[in-house]
């Protein structure tokens, strides 16, 4: 009875992706003439109206004819009812219909554009063409879906392939999302590296530029002189990532495995860096260690000596991208500390290894795959990071800064950002295989199926102390740097007027009441915004980031690498070269989104995507396999498995995804300088306006309110998703 | 027993399955088998003979690269797992963590859409069936290994599978606890006339709950039979020494009858059970419990040198040697010890032996 | 109710598309651009779309949006983009019947480029020093450009860097034009020795002096002013040399898609009305019609000496490319 149940299924699976297309065609307008999230169209009802024609309309008009060749294609999909489901050409029929009808898609898409022929040889092989198109509508994307989702149901159909139906779907949905938002820009910018002056191409110039001696010289390394970008890049993006993830380790395992009283305290603490706007940080660095900074003079003055602009340079990014980016590592490790299965520590125990002993040999191991992970986080945000280096950078030059302005300065060298670019994405690639050649192919599964009845053991003294005198240390320093931000937002002007005022406040955030509420406060439309678009981000971040982390670690299948690698690609590149790229590729048909808040959410959901996808990998890699074989065994299908077994053991990953993409999206600037519309004004943006003119108070007062609607979040998520309960005992914890 | 649980057993049947791995990683080669509906079928062998990488591909995890399987006479060669009338109890029990008792047994009829009064009238007569009344609210955590391996069970049997796999259930259960639960697991499936197939490297475990014992060596079906089969007439010297440990020695077979041949070693004349094909140079399977041991001196039978002897309370455990070698004997206490170093006259009881080709 | 909900707002949404708009980009101050898009909206009942981004984001997006434009109208910021805008033919050409009640500076502006950007205002260089951190070092006041190369000043001067900003490629200009190409090339390469950071942004070397991170920031001297009117310890100086100066400019985009607005709004602009309306935001530059008023606190460009800046010669791309690169290979790689 259960097998003819799933053979309806897969046949009803087929059926609804065809209805679903067709519908598409036939009553939902063809191209998107007006903004994603207006329903204009609604009121004239698509299939007799001219102003949104669907697909089918126009071509009954004779418009748009060459849509009708996928359509064609797509129906003949339809033949496979009456093909038996075991024969092989049943999966070759839906394969076949269905990539056909997404290249002709695609292929149209690309090709035509609002000003007719979108490339010159084009027009040179078929004649000049009249007739123009705009980006897809609802109905060109869902149909685009439907014929994608024929073609994986075609895939997953082959027999003798044991291939799932869900899971050849997700990976063709997450392949095709990830290459049109990913790889589709990021190839249109790249493409300009081999651009030369004269709109020609050149291999032999895209070399030179790309091993000119000014890039790579080590003259710093000996003390002669400054070095090259990119090896000044590459310098700090490893100590940065080498110090957040040791520091990140320190927090996860005293708040995980040590009774320190101030547990919880640091536990939010160490959040706070990540939910602090851009620039912010930077300008309270200045006002402690900057030449005219409290603690430069001070302590220049109890030396004798005279105050010196130590701190701009390579100190000044360290300090501040170490106390920014700590919490990604700590968000990273705390879930894989915690997910460490306490019996095998006790093991060691009884097998002789006292606490320090058992922690370098089975703890420390166990995690290697949470500490490879946050040094990939750290060493990548580093290298993209351009806020920091921007405000502290003194004469270093990074990658990311030199590809910013490359672009937006005085020079419009798009050919040398996008070397610059490629530079950067090297690095990010030798990171990753660096992180792969590492771990390695041991196994860290800790958590399985059989229940666990371990205590945690206690931190051994070696390492606690240690830990808890860096931490402190480093919780002094944030109060004090938060302090100066606070501080900085009541006062009349920073630095100079240490009058107490709270007018900033007032002028950012003021309410009127006139029959309603008047929101006369100069951002909250900047802060609305920024909160529709965020929260919109967030779950589609975290949903896309984890299911693809449940592929890479769950499924095997062809081009897995690849794969993963384009997944964590968006991450790697600057924002700024997102922002361009999306630009160049997302201002033209066949996806026309700019001046959207949609290009922002995308952007978002793609930026942010692989630290869902690195939390879930970790926390994943933890979990037995045979949960998941025996939930199959007990008639499961993959998505159940997914929602009632492996989601609710990752609840630690999805939290740390949904704040991850939360709070990104909330402070995010790189990429949101270039997407920002009118309409779709972010907050980032608006407070990078203000500190561009010197109106530090009221940047600084809109950011603290930031951070606290962000903690605020925080606090909200984690009560929602809650935690997981797996009866793991609790140690009596003793207080250090 | 109760009434809600009900059977559906239906036969198993592979049909030249082979599993290869990569390139030329063989897990399983070439293997036919049929366990009948309603009865317990072991796969025996030891570590890395393909018997899990078997029991997987019934279940539907893995999937074969060549042959077809048959539950139920119906070829289920391309169905995944999910789409299998088939319930499997995880070696490591896989017991989700973060659901209870009830919920982990719930989970499978869940799934196969069962209306809600149904999922709990099960749900408890599976509990009660495996005595866990009462634990519905605890998390697995938060039971005994014993406790958990019925959980386990439970949860597969509620679900009326075609077919019921075991893979290696009693690996982390204590000697006690082991003997208890097999005898439970067999007085189930006899109960439900469940069908089962079962997976260990434990030959006293296979012996005691199997109707059929499979035996692999080398991603191969070494022999197939039932325990009595297996036992008294193996049919390699690996199944021989596998199953019940057995003394292999060298023999000249002096005649061939339809069902017993005539064999010697040195001067000791006798008749074992089996036959050999001449072509395959036959070894002599001594099983240590049907070595008589006697101080008489006899010229023709075997005789030896006690090397050692250790007391275990019921019998006595010698080791000999003479001019046939060495061999491994078993003698109750009721008879008398014979001291190390004395000579000792050896005979085989009964059909006590048999010959296996090498 | 919900249908109603839905009717309602469907209504209302295909009511406001068909509302005449303007996609205004705005490069200059945020409260500058606010007040300047809600003051046309209550005039002209245009409902206006005001993006701001600095010139060079500015630029960038256009010129990646030109396949498809989506802006109207780019309002403000430095000319120099402005110019390679037209050079490239990214902006339309257009005159203004408003175009006989301004200065000659702004008129000849539009001219050099084909009448495809006009001056709205325009700002003088000079720079600015903190008056605090210069009594503290015992340092001389600064008056003149060649102050700035006195061995005492080393480590004392913050200027952008010409590659990434307008204001300092501005300095590296009017330098050529004071001194001739050798002699501005010798001046750049004295400065060198004294400049303790080249910024990336053109603004950032007098914030920087303003917050006491540096002792001189060269700038544009209403650049300046702000800081000095903010409460800052910032003295403005007027180099006695002369100085060249930036003229803020207006361009319509190429293949506008609300042509008619845009071109209102562009007439708007130059009236002495919409530019007076500077001082309620404090920018204190210098508005390009000649019935506007002015700021006693904004640099009288009457009395400073202004060079007659080349806009033709020194904003090409070739000229800007050649300097940029000499710069680069002749200055910025000798030791400091």
């Amino acid at each position: 009875m259960k097998r003819d149940l799933q053979k309806a299924g897969i046949d009803s699976n087929l059926r609804l992706w065809l209805l679903v297309g067709i519908a598409g065609y036939l009553l939902l307008p063809w191209y998107g003439l007006e903004d994603f999230w207006t329903l204009g169209w609604v009121i004239s009802f698509p299939l007799f109206s001219s102003d949104n024609p669907s697909g089918l309309f126009l071509i009954s008009q004779g418009d748009s004819l060459w849509i009708l060749p996928s359509l064609l294609t797509f129906l003949l999909s339809g033949f496979a009812f009456r093909l038996p489901r075991a024969n092989p050409s049943y999966s070759r029929l839906l394969m076949i219909t269905g990539l056909s009808t997404l290249i002709l898609v695609v292929t149209q898409g690309l090709s035509i554009g609002i000003r007719g022929w979108t490339t010159g040889w084009l027009g040179e092989l078929f004649g000049s063409l009249d007739a123009r198109q705009y980006g897809m509508g609802y109905g060109g994307l869902i149909f685009t879906v439907a014929a994608l989702m024929i073609f994986c149901h075609g895939l997953a159909s082959r027999p003798r392939k044991g291939a799932d139906l869900f899971v050849t779907g997700a990976i063709g949905l997450v392949t095709a999302v990830v290459s049109v938002f990913v790889f589709f820009p990021i190839f249109i910018m790249l493409m300009s590296a081999f651009r030369t002056e004269d709109g020609g191409g050149s291999l032999l110039l895209f070399f030179q530029r790309l091993v000119e001696q000014k890039l790579w010289q080590v003259d710093c390394l000996v003390g002669a002189g400054p070095c090259g970008v990119a090896i000044n890049s590459f310098l700090l993006a490893v100590s940065v990532g080498v110090i957040t993830t040791v520091l990140g380790l320190c927090f996860a395992l005293i708040i995980v495995r040590t009774g320190f009283r101030f547990n919880k305290i640091l536990r939010a603490l160490s959040v706070v860096p990540i939910i602090t706007p851009p620039f912010v940080i930077g300008l309270a660095i200045i006002l402690l260690f900057g030449l005219s900074g409290a603690v430069t003079t001070t302590v220049a003055e109890w030396l004798g000596l005279n105050p010196t602009r130590w701190v701009y340079g390579f100190t000044g990014v360290l300090i501040a991208q170490t106390l920014a980016f700590t919490p990604i590592a700590f968000l990273v490790l705390i879930g894989v500390v915690e997910s460490v299965s306490p019996s095998l520590e006790e093991a060691a125990q009884t097998l002789r290894a006292d606490r320090w002993t058992s922690f370098k040999t089975v703890t420390l191991p166990l995690i290697r795959p949470g500490l490879a992970n946050a040094f990939l986080l750290g060493f990548i945000e580093s290298m993209a990071d351009f806020g920091n280096p921007l405000v502290l950078g003194g004469n270093l030059d990074v990658l990311s800064t030199e590809i910013f302005f490359a672009i937006v300065g005085a020079q419009y060298d798009q050919s040398g950002a996008a070397i610059l670019a490629t530079i950067l994405l090297g690095f990010t690639l030798l990171a990753f295989y660096f992180q792969r050649f590492w771990l390695g192919k041991k196994s860290y599964v800790t958590v399985t199926g059989k229940g666990d009845s371990g205590i945690p053991i206690q931190l051994p003294k070696r390492v606690a102390i240690p830990a808890i005198s860096i931490v402190s240390l480093w919780t002094v320093f944030t109060f004090v740097v938060y302090g100066m931000i606070l501080y900085g937002s009541v006062v009349e002007l920073w630095g100079v007027n240490n009058t107490l005022t709270f007018k900033h406040y007032i002028t950012a955030f003021g309410l009127d009441w006139k029959d309603g509420i008047i929101w006369s406060g100069a951002a909250w439309d900047s802060f609305w915004t920024t909160m529709m678009i965020s929260v919109t981000a967030a779950p589609f971040t975290a949903a896309v980031g984890l299911l693809t982390a449940y592929l890479l670690t769950r499924q095997k299948f062809h081009g897995q690498n690849a794969f993963e690698f384009g997944t964590m690609l968006s991450f790697a590149i600057p924002g700024t070269v997102i922002g361009v790229s999306y630009i160049l590729a997302f201002n033209v048909p066949p996806i026309e989104i700019t001046g959207t808040g949609l290009i922002l959410v995308i952007s978002f959901i793609f930026r942010n995507m692989p630290v869902g996808v690195r939390a879930g990998i970790a926390s994943m890699t933890q979990i037995d396999k045979s949960l998941d074989e025996s939930s199959a065994t007990l008639g499961a299908s993959t998505w159940a498995t997914l929602r009632h077994v492996i989601m609710p053991l990752l609840k630690s990953a999805t939290v740390a995804a949904l704040v991850y993409s939360f709070v990104r999206a909330m402070t995010a600037i790189s990429a949101v300088i270039f997407l920002v519309s009118a309409e779709y004004d972010m907050a980032t943006s608006y407070i990078i306006g203000r500190v561009e003119n010197n109106d530090y108070g009221l940047a600084i007062a809109y950011s603290t309110t930031l951070i606290v609607v962000m903690l605020l979040a925080i606090l909200l998520l984690q009560f929602l998703v809650g935690r997981t309960k797996i009866g793991r005992r609790h140690a009596e914890l003793e207080s250090i | 027993m109760s009434q809600v649980i009900k059977t559906n057993a239906a036969d198993v049947r592979f049909e030249g399955v082979s599993k290869i791995y990569g390139k030329d990683a063989v897990a399983v080669g070439d293997i036919d088998l049929t366990v009948e509906a309603g009865t317990l079928a072991t796969l025996l062998g030891p570590s890395g003979c393909g018997k899990t990488t078997t029991l997987r591909m019934i279940a539907g995890l893995e999937l074969p690269t060549a042959g077809r399987i048959f539950v139920g006479g119906e070829d289920v060669t391309d169905l995944p797992a999910t789409q299998r009338d088939i319930a499997m109890v995880f070696q490591s029990y896989a017991l989700f963590p973060h659901m209870s008792v009830q919920e982990n047994i719930a989970y499978g009829l869940v799934n196969s859409g069962m209306d809600r009064d149904e999922i709990a009238e099960r749900t408890l007569s599976g509990m009660d069936l495996v005595g866990l009344k009462g634990f519905e609210k605890r998390l697995p955590s938060e039971l005994s290994g014993g406790q958990q391996q019925r959980v386990a069970v439970a949860r597969a049997i509620v679900l009326e599978p075609q077919v019921l796999l075991f893979d290696e259930p009693l690996s982390n259960l204590d000697a006690k606890l082991r003997r208890q639960v097999r005898e439970e697991i067999r007085e189930l499936q006899i109960g439900l006339g469940l069908t089962v197939v079962y997976v260990t490297h434990d030959q006293e475990e296979a012996l005691a709950v199997s109707d059929k014992i499979v035996v692999m060596d080398k991603a191969k079906i070494a022999q197939i039979g039932t325990p009595v089969d297996l036992y008294d007439r193996p049919n390699s010297v690996f199944v021989a020494d596998f199953i019940g440990e057995a003394n292999i020695l060298g023999c000249d077979v002096l005649s061939r009858g339809e069902s017993e041949s005539s064999v010697r070693i040195d001067n000791y004349q006798f008749t074992v059970g089996n036959v050999v094909p001449e072509d395959r140079e036959p070894r002599l399977a001594v099983r240590p419990r049907n070595i008589a041991l006697s101080s008489e001196s006899n010229p023709d039978v075997l005789s030896g040198t006690v090397k050692k002897v250790s007391y275990v309370g019921s019998h006595y455990e010698y080791t000999i040697v003479g001019t046939f070698g060495e061999v491994f004997a078993i003698e109750d206490t009721t008879s008398p010890l014979k001291p190390e170093g004395s000579e000792v006259f050896i005979t085989f009881k009964g059909r006590g032996s048999c010959l296996v080709p090498s | 109710m919900k249908k109603v909900l839905l009717a309602v707002s469907v209504a209302a949404l295909a009511h406001t598309a068909q509302a005449a708009t303007l996609n205004l980009y705005c490069s200059a101050q945020e409260d500058w651009c606010q007040l300047m898009s809600k003051t046309f909206e209550e005039k002209t009942g245009i409902n206006v779309k005001m993006q701001r981004k600095s010139s060079g984001e500015t630029f960038a997006q256009i010129r990646a949006e030109s396949a498809n434009p989506k802006g109207d109208v780019w309002w403000g910021g430095t000319g120099d983009p402005h110019l390679q805008a037209a050079e490239e033919k990214l902006t339309a050409p257009y005159v203004s019947p408003m175009r006989g009640e301004l200065q000659d500076w702004a008129i000849s502006q539009a001219k050099s480029a084909g009448d495809r950007t006009i001056g709205i205002y325009s700002g003088a260089l000079g720079y600015g020093y903190n008056a605090d951190l210069l009594k503290k070092n015992n340092l001389p006041a600064p008056s003149c450009w060649k102050d700035l190369l006195k061995p005492e000043f080393k480590g004392h001067v913050q200027i952008a860097n010409p590659n990434s900003s307008g204001t300092a490629y501005t300095t590296l200009a009017t330098m050529m034009q004071l001194f001739g190409e050798g002699g501005g090339f010798d001046y750049m390469k004295g400065l060198h020795k004294n400049v303790n950071q080249y910024t990336k942004s053109g603004s950032a070397p007098i914030k920087a002096s303003a917050r006491g991170e540096s002792t001189v920031g060269i700038v544009f001297m209403h650049d300046a002013v702000k800081q000095a009117v903010s409460g800052f310890p910032i003295k403005v100086v007027a180099p006695c040399e002369g100085t060249g100066y930036e003229i803020g400019s207006m361009s319509i985009i190429d293949g506008a898609r609300n042509m008619d607005s845009a071109k209102k709004f562009y007439d708007w602009a130059l009236s002495a009305d919409a530019q007076s309306l500077a001082l309620q935001v404090k920018a204190f530059q210098v508005p390009s019609n000649k019935g506007s008023k002015t700021s006693p606190s904004a640099p009288n460009l009457a009395s400073i000496k202004l060079i007659d800046y080349d806009f033709k010669k020194y904003g090409s791309s070739a000229e800007r490319k050649r300097l940029l690169k000499k710069w680069d290979d002749d200055v910025s790689t000798l030791p400091q």
